[in-house]
């Protein structure tokens, strides 16, 4: 007797989690990122960081915001949300990301009455509990990820990595944009985000590749999770996102740094935006594409 | 008392008594399943053979869907059935992410998750979960673990060949099988594809096959 096959079954709904889902960890990467990467430059340059001083708390506080938002609107009982904090059970990652992204909102609303008031020292009171709650904020998700049992190429530690970098990629792109914008980044200031949009991209390009050679060591369904995701159903989001993520970006961010032409690192932010969901989106709904039974 | 379930796959034949048995006893909508029964087909004409596996809550001693619940919805009875309490439910589907058995469900009519419970409702007024009063061949065998003369215990004493979904998961499931195989649990598993691990080369020769 050779092989097995199912032939009949009635496995329940395969995605649960869709693109709400996707653009939860989207826009929480660009918030965070907007916060660490705005944060590095505040203490590089304090004499020149009215642009971060700025931007780091109305990026952080939209991009929040649409985070949340979408996380309400995805309970099928939005209504109850306010349960999460009466009834909170913190063996839960969702539990203690609701406490810390909470935390967070109120580090971000005091950073922008610093920067409304003008009041600098403000802000610079709640730098370190403000760092520590956007890196768990940035975090908390690899964690629901990692206890989401039955999907097995979702690993804790390397979802945590994968995730700062999404928002250190996410971060220098949204300041990229802004600058070009308004014209308010000086070309020091320009060169060094492209050289963390860079770096992040291609360390984070570097983590899917790896993941999806060795991932499939892991199971036979990692095996078939690797196979959807880079030939399936879901490869042209994958392989999409790959592109604009991380090839577009590296190489027009690359020209924009070394030529000089900052023009490129406009349409290299946006690419690594665009690129970001797509190739999360792939991440999240690949594993749900295979029944469990 | 530690309340399990046990199936023994030569019994089983398929017939789907126990399926609509818990669909009609616990109202479960049309696109769901508290309990589903699996088929899979092993072999090549003419030497083939069909496998039949009740799927339904494992019940885990260890539960995902317990410790990632935001709200403790899903929380453990004194008598080791995973419950749910709907009116607590938030509907963030976590629970459906975290259970490696794909056996929990969103009920599209009170939009809360739901699952399997052992019938806790019947066993609470001493009768036996509907499933079991069903089959026709008592394939299904519920009862005590913790109780060394109850049928289950007994089962699991004289079988050696007791097995349960996904163990390396260290979800510790108190539900059981006996008398099935391998591929009936994990058909993936007939098939080992050939490529490299992380500390071999998994290369079959042409006259064996690859499975």
């Amino acid at each position: 007797m050779l092989g097995a096959e199912v032939t009949f079954d009635v496995a329940l709904p395969k995605v649960v989690w869709g693109w709400l889902v996707s653009t939860n960890m989207w826009a929480k990467s660009i918030s965070t990122g907007a916060f660490f990467v705005g944060l590095y430059f505040i203490k590089k340059y304090p004499d020149q960081d009215a642009f971060f001083r700025k931007w780091l708390p109305i990026l952080g506080l939209i991009f929040i915001g649409i985070t949340l938002l979408v996380t309400i609107l995805d309970l099928h009982h939005m209504f109850r949300f306010w349960k999460i904090f009466l009834f909170a059970h913190f063996t839960s990652a969702v539990t203690l990301g609701a406490w810390v992204v909470s935390a967070y909102v109120l580090i971000l609303l005091i950073a922008f009455w610093s920067w409304v008031t003008g009041n600098r020292k403000l802000f610079d009171r709640v730098v370190i509990p403000g760092f520590i709650f956007a890196f768990f904020s940035t975090i908390y998700t690899a964690g629901i990820l990692g206890q989401s049992t039955g999907r097995e190429v979702w690993i804790f530690s390397a979802e945590m990595i994968s995730m700062l970098l999404s928002a250190t990629l996410a971060g220098s792109a949204a300041y990229l944009l802004i600058g070009s914008i308004y014209g308010s980044l000086n070309e020091k200031m320009k060169k060094e985000l492209g050289y963390i949009l860079f770096g992040s991209a291609g360390l984070l390009a570097a983590m899917f590749i790896g993941e999806l050679v060795f991932a499939k060591m892991h199971s036979e369904y990692a095996e078939k999770v690797v196979e959807i995701l880079a030939f399936g159903e879901v490869a042209p989001w994958f392989w999409g996102g790959m592109f604009l993520a991380f090839i577009v970006p590296m190489v027009l961010v690359g020209i924009a740094t070394e030529k000089r032409k900052y023009e490129y690192a406009l349409l290299g932010s946006i690419s690594a935006l665009v690129g970001l969901w797509l190739i999360k989106h792939a991440w999240l709904i690949a594993p749900q594409s295979l029944p469990l039974s | 008392m530690r309340l399990g379930f046990l199936v023994d796959l030569s019994r089983c034949m398929g017939c789907m008594a126990c399926a609509v048995s818990c669909k009609a006893e616990n109202n479960v909508p049309l696109e769901s399943w508290r309990l589903r029964v699996k088929y899979i087909d092993q072999g090549e004409f003419p030497e083939t053979k069909r496998h039949y596996v009740p799927l339904r809550c494992n019940h885990c001693e260890n539960a995902p869907c317990e410790r990632i619940c935001p709200v403790s919805a899903l929380h453990y009875l004194p008598n080791g059935i995973v419950n749910v309490d709907h009116t607590r439910c938030i509907g963030c589907a976590s629970c459906m992410m975290a259970c490696p058995y794909n056996a929990i469900y969103i009920d599209p009519l009170t939009n809360s998750a739901d699952k399997c419970t052992y019938c806790a409702h019947r066993i609470e007024v001493g009768l036996m979960p509907a499933c079991v009063v069903a089959c026709p061949t008592h394939a299904n065998i519920f009862g005590d673990l913790d109780d060394p003369e109850s049928e289950i215990s007994k089962y699991l004493q004289e079988h050696r060949d007791v097995m349960v979904r996904k163990p390396e998961l260290n979800t510790k499931p108190k539900h059981f099988y006996v008398r099935g195989s391998t591929v009936a649990l994990d058909p993936l598993a007939s098939e080992r594809p050939e490529g490299f691990t992380l500390f071999t080369e998994v290369k079959f020769l042409e006259h064996i096959g690859g499975h």
